[in-house]
């Protein structure tokens, strides 16, 4: 080989690793790619340098060309990118920079978010909107109150745990109520006698109510007291809902009697009967047993109070079924009571309501009975509970 | 007894001071002869490079001798520049890879390789072999050419000996060496990436492509073409001690010899200058 040839083919060889050298490094820099620009501004770079990547959806699309000083207090680091122009399309105006670290202490470089579908593309030249970077010593001051903190809530602990420590100390030897009712047997016994004798107790003082509940009844039935209940016509206000249905059975009755109050009470406002013969129709009629259900519906007047009236519509209708029950042979648990109380539309004359005994067929759906309201007649199922949670203990 | 011992130390004391006072002057008369040694040497040198800037920009120029001297300084240093940055590679690969690990950075091998290898072993290690093996050449051809009394041949043919010798030789030098340092560079990753490849598999594209992530071609080209300046001082310095060398067979010897230690001094003293001057004008 000659001398030149020689020199040439070393000259080549070296130029061309030159020249490999300039095109890595360019197209790293994107000096061979048609590219843009954008400008970004922040209040600080956090570090990040001339030459830095950028990233458009974590791809290196780009490069930071030049980051600027602003010439006035109060404006912000200009920075400005070069970025391949393929990222055109992702990039809209509402994207937003970041400066990212990799790693911890990784180079910063920029990341562009992508845009949304429906803005407008950006220009050459334009500003997007940029977000704060994350500094490490504001995390680091950020984990550091972090940990305060969680080293007060464990001082907390600590403490609260001593004081459960010396509480429970104090239980264990006993001292205080707790530990003596834990520690001591005595006390434990008597408190077990207090209980027996208060259940002893509450047993007499069951039989006492009954007996003065006896009392009562027998009073009621006494010459001086007795008027009094036989002009209201009934003895019990206990009993008024013992039979009493919630609303009318669906469908329509097979036959109804109209009475008008006027003609089967003597007073307004009494529910003693008058005038028994009038009811004879419809006993008779219930007498024949073609009926699936009866109800005696009393509505009352369109005056007075309506806890009264209610009282009284009730009141009446337990005591025609009263008299029917008594006068004619059926089977009484097919006939029952709805007392309506006051009814400010009341059809019948002077205002007193109206008294019908609803005849329904057979087959005829029985509506639910009606739960007595709660100040009148919880008596009795009330002392049926407490004797059963006396006896049987535990009842679930 | 103690007469006698006094007696002697009077005597001896003024012959002590006599001693004392000439070996200082001796030793100030070294000292001054030294600097301006130093002085002179850098004088003439001074001397010496203008006579070769002025002989090399006047016509006629000798291509024939900067051909010769071209593939002297480059093709056949190539072998040897490419070994010794083969061997670099090697050893900044192997090095890079214990120290790295150590801090849990070994992703970052590629780049370490890459910048240790493009901006800072593969110009000096080029400069440094090139300055010994062309310093020691021209420093011995042109010594062995000036006692031989062959320049004062050339120069009574009417032939500028600053132009056919010194500067054919210099330009040689300043442009073969960033080539050079290109050749190493390439040899320098190559046998890195090798010598890591067959430790832990790393394909070569991805070690070029993150070894090269972030580089700027400030971080390549001015380390490449300062060791230009490393040519200047091997050709200009190699030159100027041939061309000065007096005496026969020893004094071309010297020439040789000086040639090389100060090129290599020169050169790593200029490379403190550049690297500062290149990380002030490109950042």
């Amino acid at each position: 080989m000659s001398r030149v040839a020689r020199l040439g083919a070393f000259i080549f060889v070296t130029l061309t690793i030159l020249a490999a050298g300039v095109f890595v490094i360019g197209s790293k820099a994107y000096l061979f790619r048609s590219t843009y620009q954008l400008k970004t501004q922040f209040d600080n770079v956090a570090g990040l340098a001339e030459g830095a990547a950028v990233e458009v959806g974590g791809v290196h699309s780009g490069t930071v060309h030049g980051i600027a000083l602003p010439h006035r207090p109060g404006e912000k680091v200009t920075v400005t990118i070069d970025l391949d122009k393929v990222t055109h399309e992702i990039i809209k105006q509402d994207s937003i920079a970041s400066i990212e670290t990799e790693g911890v202490l990784g180079n910063q470089y920029l990341a562009i978010s992508f845009g949304s579908s429906g803005q407008a593309d950006v220009r050459d030249g334009d500003v997007i909107q940029s977000k704060p970077p994350l500094e490490l010593s504001e995390l680091l001051m950020k984990t550091s109150n972090i940990l305060d903190s969680s080293k007060r809530a464990i001082e907390n602990a600590t403490q609260a745990t001593a004081h459960l420590n010396s509480v429970s100390a104090k239980i264990d030897a006993g001292q205080g109520s707790v530990g003596a009712l834990i520690n001591d047997r005595a006390l434990f016994t008597n408190l077990q006698r207090s209980t027996s004798t208060l259940s002893e107790t509450m047993v007499q003082a069951q039989a006492g109510v009954t007996d003065f509940h006896e009392n009562m009844e027998a009073l009621k039935h006494n010459f001086l007291l007795s008027g009094y209940f036989k002009r209201r016509g009934y003895q019990d206000t206990a009993e008024l809902t013992n039979n009493e249905v919630e609303r009318l059975p669906t469908g329509a009755p097979v036959k109804t009697f109209t009475y008008p109050p006027k003609q089967l009470f003597n007073s307004k406002d009494s529910a003693k009967i008058q005038n028994q013969k009038s009811l004879n129709d419809s006993g008779d009629y219930l007498a024949s047993g073609q009926f699936g259900i009866a109800v005696v519906v009393v509505s009352g007047g369109s005056e007075g109070d309506t806890r009264k009236e209610m009282e009284l519509s009730e009141a009446r209708a337990m005591v025609i079924r009263d008299y029917l029950v008594e006068h004619f042979g059926f089977d009484d648990s097919h006939l029952k009571t709805l007392g309506l109380g006051k009814q400010l539309e009341a059809t019948s004359e002077g205002g007193m309501g109206t008294i019908k005994i609803m005849i329904f067929p057979v087959g005829s759906e029985v509506p639910p009975i009606k739960q007595a309201p709660a100040g009148v007649a919880s008596k009795v199922p009330a002392d049926k509970g407490l004797e059963a949670s006396e006896t049987a203990g535990p009842r679930q | 007894m103690s007469d006698r011992g006094q007696t002697a130390a009077a005597a001896i004391r003024p012959q002590v001071q006599g001693l004392r006072a000439t070996h200082l002057s001796a030793i100030v008369n070294s000292a001054t002869n030294l600097i301006s040694g130093l002085f002179e040497w850098f004088g003439n040198l001074g001397i010496f490079l203008w006579q070769v800037v002025r002989a090399a920009v006047t016509p006629p120029f000798e291509w024939r001798e900067l051909i010769k001297q071209l593939d002297e300084v480059g093709s056949k240093s190539l072998p040897l520049v490419a070994l010794a940055g083969s061997a670099i590679g090697i050893v900044i690969s192997l090095e890079a890879r214990y120290s790295l690990g150590r801090f849990g950075a070994k992703s970052m091998f590629p780049a370490t390789l890459v910048y240790s290898v493009i901006q800072v072993m593969g110009p000096i290690i080029t400069g440094l072999v090139v300055s010994g093996r062309v310093g020691a050449g021209i420093g011995a051809e042109l010594a062995s050419m000036k006692v031989t009394e062959q320049i004062d041949a050339i120069e009574a043919s009417a032939i500028n000996p600053y132009r056919l010798l010194a500067a054919t030789r210099i330009l040689a030098c300043i442009l073969m060496l960033p080539l050079l340092t290109l050749a190493a560079d390439a040899c320098g990753l190559f046998t890195g990436w090798f010598a890591q490849a067959i430790v832990e598999p790393l394909s070569f594209h991805k070690f070029i492509e993150s070894g090269f992530r972030g580089a700027t071609f400030s971080a390549f080209l001015p380390p490449t073409f300062k060791t230009a300046v490393y040519g200047f001082i091997i050709g200009l310095i190699a030159c100027f001690q041939g061309m000065r060398t007096r005496g026969g067979a020893e004094g071309v010897g010297r020439a040789a010899t000086n040639s090389v230690v100060l090129a290599s001094l020169f050169l790593i003293l200029a490379d403190v200058v550049l690297v500062k001057f290149i990380l002030v004008v490109f950042p």
